[in-house]
């Protein structure tokens, strides 16, 4: 596949060995298939900051943030210290490091239903180690979940097709986000049954604007868990740290029984977490629980340093600030050449898509237009936003939108 | 997600509504079948007693076919249930249809069962269909018939597919061969019903997959490369609604389960 300017020529290449060696050639979220093929970087080589550099020499200005962990920028000098002073010390052992019980307190104490802690090294460990956990507690069987939720790639959960059989969701039943009725005939149809409820804080499916949650929704599933012992997880491993230090349970104010943690908490630093009520102490206890690396001393190093920068400089008050100024003026940008816009999401994780485009065309040329001019803007997933962009960067953006929106008029699009 | 589970009611219509429609397209592109049309004039029916039925018009080497069996066909072929149909196109020597009218023309039922064995020859990809270029072909274009019109019965009635369907948004997909001509088939996955076809799309579909040569579209119909890594490559390449494109494409496995021989 050639673009007219030969713009992604070597990731290109690379595509084509990669294809002859690696399933998909990429695999997963990053894959080609669900962003833009041929409009696209497919490989990158080096970062700073806000910015990162794809393997034809482009620079763009980094929306997707490695889809979400690099809070504070790439290379932050602190974390990246903290990480490699830990790593001349050691980086695999036979054991845990001092560095495992100091995160663990560090986050029980930042966390404030929580009285335990345990780690992983991806979202997809947490979560579902949390139903686990959950059924241990409780003894019973249920999960439920919202349809079209991503909770990472196990098989009661993936949204992928290939190699499951009916017998792994046998137990997994989905209600509708901000749909009360249909969560509560779930209740009723399992009463008894159900061990846990697993949700994003606010719902994020792929390929559809973010939802946020409708007044009164999270209070009712809440006292509906609370009021039949059903554990409510809460999967706040997109958005954790992002929209409250404290868990986005404060932000939406409610409170959840477990809480899984991953992306931001490290700062790319491959760690995640897990906290729970201390009711749930023992069942976690019971649940086995471990990986090849997962006591890794470095990972908890930069976890620790990126949570002590992030609470000293208020990132969270900063992204919300630059993803207010920065969805305003896209949607403002939109507006200048008549395309309505739907900002939506969190400031800080936001996702812009057009309110008329139900075959997502116009939504896939306009990302592919910033995209070429150095933003990098996913057309199917929401962005995320660090404490290392600037309002400069902003600026630069909101003028490449500017000029995507510009050409998609002139081509009547 | 995977099941052996199959419907006969499914079989059947998969049968009547995306298998036989490929002989239209093999008349068309293979010159032995229409030699064995000839002259010939004739519609033939077939139904499923007290259920569906389709015809097939057989016209100076061109075959339309068309769902239901409207007026009186030259000849018309019962069934007495989706079993026996399905064991009909199975190749069981025992299910003969009872040939309520027409019957002595043997002549004709004698040229429409050598079509039928070189369709089963061709969407079965037979060694001797396979080993030529030719074959290849016809076993491309056929298959990306029969998986196109096929979603429409799984749509009507395969529970897995149904589950899967209703996941999906609504739109209308086309599936085509670059560089193929009149290689287009489309699926409409309305929010009540469905639709399909072997034409150009009543409009503009919502998502286009579009293989990028022959080659590709056989390799892929016979699930022989990695369609993911084909993308990538834009050896397949796909616009628009992307769910809609990974939801058909898992459907479109469970024909596997159907008509696989």
């Amino acid at each position: 596949m050639n673009t007219p300017d030969n713009r992604y020529r070597r990731s290109q290449e690379m595509f084509a060995r990669a294809a002859q060696v690696i399933p998909g050639g990429i695999y997963g979220h990053a894959g080609p298939a669900v962003s833009l093929p041929g409009a696209f970087p497919y490989y990158a080589v080096r970062a700073q900051g806000c910015r990162y550099w794809d393997v034809d020499d482009n620079e763009y200005i980094d929306y997707l943030c490695g889809y979400g962990p690099m809070i504070l920028g790439h290379q932050h000098p602190q974390v990246e210290e903290a990480a490699a002073k830990q790593q001349r010390e050691a980086l695999c052992l036979n054991h845990p490091g001092p560095i495992m019980v100091d995160l663990a307190e560090h986050l029980v104490s930042l966390i404030d239903f929580s009285a335990w802690a345990v780690f992983g090294k991806n979202g997809s460990d947490m979560t579902s180690w949390a139903l686990q956990v959950a059924r241990e507690h409780t003894k019973r069987r249920k999960i439920l979940k919202v349809s079209g939720a991503y909770h990472g790639i196990g098989a009661w959960c993936t949204p992928g097709h290939g190699g499951l059989v009916a017998e792994d969701r046998m137990h997994i039943h989905d209600f509708n986000w901000n749909d009360l009725e249909s969560f509560e005939s779930l209740l009723k149809q399992h009463r008894g049954d159900i061990a846990g409820v697993i949700m994003t804080p606010y719902h994020h499916p792929a390929f559809k604007a973010s939802q946020m949650p409708a007044p009164g929704f999270w209070p009712h599933i809440e006292a509906a868990c609370s009021k039949q012992g059903i554990v409510l997880i809460l999967d706040d491993i997109r958005a954790g740290f992002r929209l409250n230090l404290r868990g986005s349970h404060k932000f939406f104010g409610f409170e959840p029984d477990i809480i899984c943690f991953c992306k931001a908490i490290a700062n790319g630093h491959a760690l995640s977490a897990t906290l729970g009520r201390k009711e749930l102490r023992v069942a976690a206890s019971k649940v086995f629980l471990t990986g090849s690396y997962w006591n890794s001393p470095p990972a908890m190093a930069a976890a620790m340093t990126c949570l002590d920068v992030m609470q000293r400089e208020d990132t969270v008050a900063t992204l919300k600030s630059l993803g207010e100024t920065f969805m305003s003026g896209l949607v403002e940008a939109g507006k200048k050449y008549g395309y309505a816009m739907i900002a939506s999401g969190p400031p800080a994780v936001p996702f812009l898509s057009f309110a008329e485009d139900p075959d997502l065309r116009r939504q896939q040329r306009f990302c592919g237009e910033v995209t070429r001019r150095g933003a990098i803007f996913h057309p199917h997933h929401n962005w995320f936003l660090s404490s290392a962009h600037t309002p400069q960067d902003i600026t630069a953006t909101l003028q490449m939108a500017d000029e995507a929106f510009a050409v998609m008029k002139s081509e009547g699009l | 997600m995977r099941a052996e589970t199959r419907s006969s009611a499914v079989l059947s219509r998969l049968y009547l509504n995306a298998v036989l429609p490929c002989l239209t397209d093999l008349a068309d592109q293979d010159p032995a079948a229409r030699d064995l049309i000839g002259q010939l004039n004739a519609r033939i029916a077939l139904r499923i007693l007290g259920g569906p039925a389709a015809t097939l018009s057989l016209r100076r080497g061109h075959i339309d076919w068309q769902s239901g069996a409207p007026g009186w066909p030259s000849v018309l072929l019962l069934f007495f249930g989706e079993r026996h149909l399905n064991a009909f196109f199975a190749g069981k020597k025992w299910a003969v249809p009872l040939p309520i009218w027409g019957g002595w023309r043997i002549g004709l039922l004698k040229r429409f069962s050598q079509l039928a064995a070189k369709l089963e020859a061709i969407l079965n990809g037979h060694a001797s269909v396979l080993a030529s270029a030719g074959g290849r072909r016809l076993h491309a274009r056929l298959s990306l018939i029969a998986a196109g019109l096929g979603l429409k019965a799984l749509a009507q009635g395969d529970a897995i597919a149904m589950s899967t369907l209703r996941s999906l948004p609504p739109g209308l997909a086309s599936f085509s061969i670059e560089a193929e001509p009149h290689a287009t088939v489309w699926f409409d996955h309305g929010s009540k019903n469905s639709a399909a076809g072997w034409s150009d799309p009543p409009r503009r579909a919502d998502v286009r997959i579009v293989f990028g040569n022959l080659k590709v579209a056989y390799a892929a119909l016979r699930d022989e490369i990695d369609t993911m890594a084909a993308v990538g490559t834009g050896e397949i390449r796909i616009d628009g609604l992307i769910p809609l494109a990974d939801g058909l494409n898992f459907v479109m496995e469970r024909l596997r389960v159907y008509l696989q021989p």
